[in-house]
């Protein structure tokens, strides 16, 4: 009797064997994370110590009166300037961690010298980028629940809205800030040296998006400007859910504009990262650095 | 015939010294000119965000309850003032460290710590540079932030330069403790972060430290920093100091030979234990 084996190697590559390499990342990544405990004094303390200078600026803006704090609410409609910068500045430092650690995750290999042999293992290549997200993306939300836990219990902040709401929100972000991440994983990775670019990215997030103030103060142009960043939207949306107790049809005007950036985002990351392969194949790029 | 050499130091030599470190770190400044631009555009940004919020406080482009703290209105010249001094404060504070740290990293520092150099000089010698190009950017930042959000100086410039020169020359001591700290623990960058975020915030860069909340007003007041910072936008902008100028003044010179002495005693400390454990090259 004949038996006809039909062997499924990654050397010849299934979608099974592309999940377990996924897997096999985001499994690295996790013991990667837990090797290093200092992420957790980080994860601590920076949650805290980045908003408060901005809310002790504010503190002095208010005045011992509050007199400046009267013209606050009545300019943005927050009665807790606390909870308002909070928001606005986790959103930044979300937008600034992922783009350090997603955007920097294959030159992060790279200078490792463990790329090019990844790269010529028969896997679906963008399971390296995809594979950094999920842990990334778990610390993420535990940063989160820190921030919210510590300006609970020492500021004293107390959301008005639903929590639901608050997710869903930061759900409808992944896909725009992960896609700006991938993007600019496989620009690092061609430019090598990429500093300067997430000085750029950041910087505009902090310029434009309103992350302590209202869009509305900004000069029209730069109004303009901000339409285009998705983390408007989400600091707008979510400030509306957190305070001001915003269901699903008042937050659809800043959810839409937010998938819809997101989609972009994830195509333009997507296409970036093929680009780069393609690239880096002709030049031998993933080998120097 | 004498011979001078370094293996035979001298004032001469030791100068010498001192001035081949800051031609190098000058030479690898300029290689790298993007530092310059970021170096520029980076404080800018950071305050941008400052310059809108204070619009939310404000009425008729009056920042009221920011004077009731301060003595002035004009919070962005406030601002702009403590940002060129925190730039400073770095450069001296924690560039020694990080001058020590990128030696360690780069295998050079037990190599340099073997030349008949004064190590405390060689620290020294690593913010020569740093100043002079903190100078430069600082100088074209504060153009650029007075043209984009107005920096309107009233008082004595001069009078707050000179003030300053204490407060920087005290700061050399916290860098020669702090730079002890790095060659003990090798790795300091949480560390460093951390706490030139603290200090700067509870020393007033950005606000005036009355408005602090009473807790953590005491901190700020043991800073000698907190003092430096009031004394020189007393100067520039003519704030209410928290105390009168020339008590400040006497506080500054004061903790500047007490920062220095004790900065230069933490550094030797741990630089014997340090050559004792023979963990210099390690990092």
């Amino acid at each position: 009797m004949q038996t006809t084996l039909s062997p499924q190697s990654l050397g010849r590559p299934g979608f099974r064997s592309d999940l377990g390499a996924l897997w096999a990342v985001v499994r690295r990544e996790w013991t990667i994370f837990r090797r290093y405990p200092s992420w957790i004094i980080a994860l601590l303390i920076w949650p805290l110590i980045f908003p408060m200078m901005y809310i002790l600026t504010a503190r002095a803006l208010a005045g011992p009166d509050g007199s400046g704090l009267n013209v606050f609410i009545q300019t943005t409609g927050a009665t807790d300037f606390i909870g308002y910068i909070v928001i606005g500045t986790t959103v930044w430092m979300w937008q600034n961690i992922v783009l350090w650690d997603i955007g920097f995750a294959l030159r992060n290999e790279q200078m490792r010298g463990t790329l090019e042999s990844n790269w010529l293992s028969p896997t679906w290549r963008f399971s390296f980028l995809l594979g950094q997200s999920g842990p990334q993306i778990i610390s993420m939300f535990t940063f989160f629940s820190i921030t919210a836990l510590e300006f609970g219990l020492f500021f004293g902040v107390r959301l008005n809205g639903s929590i639901w709401m608050i997710l869903l929100m930061m759900l409808a972000a992944i896909p725009a800030i992960y896609g700006l991440g991938f993007a600019f994983a496989s620009l690092v990775i061609t430019v090598k040296e990429a500093n300067a670019f997430v000085f750029l990215i950041r910087g505009l997030v902090m310029i434009f998006c309103g992350i302590t103030f209202p869009i509305s103060i900004l000069p029209g142009w730069m109004q303009s400007i901000a339409k285009w960043m998705p983390q408007s939207y989400l600091i707008h949306g979510m400030r509306a859910a957190a305070f001001s107790n915003a269901g699903i049809t008042e937050l659809l005007p800043d959810l839409l504009p937010l998938l819809g950036f997101g989609l972009i985002w994830l195509v333009v990351g997507y296409f970036t990262f093929l680009w780069m392969e393609r690239r880096a194949r002709r030049t031998g790029a993933i080998g120097q650095y | 015939m004498e011979i001078k050499t370094l293996s035979q130091p001298s004032f001469r030599t030791q100068l010498r010294a001192l001035y081949v470190i800051a031609r190098k770190d000058w030479k690898v400044f300029w290689r790298y000119p993007l530092n310059a631009v970021s170096n520029i555009f980076q404080p800018i940004i950071w305050i941008t965000p400052v310059y809108f919020m204070g619009k939310a406080f404000s009425t008729n482009g009056q920042a009221l309850g920011f004077a009731a703290y301060s003595g002035t209105g004009d919070y962005m010249s406030f601002i702009l003032l403590g940002t060129v001094l925190s730039n400073f404060i770095l450069t001296v504070f924690w560039g020694m460290g990080y001058a020590l740290k990128s030696d360690m990293d780069a295998g050079v520092l037990e190599s340099n710590w073997l030349t008949p150099v004064s190590r405390l000089l060689i620290l020294v010698g690593r913010t020569l540079t740093s100043l002079l190009t903190t100078a430069i950017t600082s100088t074209v930042m504060l153009v650029i932030a007075g043209l984009l959000f107005g920096f309107k100086p009233t008082g004595n410039t001069l009078a707050a330069f000179l003030t300053a020169i204490p407060m920087l020359i005290g700061l050399y001591g916290f860098g020669f403790a702090f730079a002890g700290i790095v060659l003990l623990m090798r790795e300091a960058n949480t560390l460093v972060d951390v706490s030139s975020f603290l200090v700067q915030g509870f020393s007033g860069s950005n606000f005036p430290v009355q408005s602090l909340p009473s807790w953590l007003i005491p901190i700020a007041l043991a800073l000698p920093l907190t003092y430096g910072l009031d004394a020189v936008r007393g100067w520039v902008l003519q704030t209410r100091t928290i105390l009168p100028l020339n008590v400040e003044i006497v506080l500054l010179i004061v903790s500047m030979f007490v920062m220095l002495w004790f900065g230069a005693w933490v550094f030797y400390k741990v630089e014997k234990r340090v050559r004792s454990l023979g963990t210099l090259g390690q990092h």
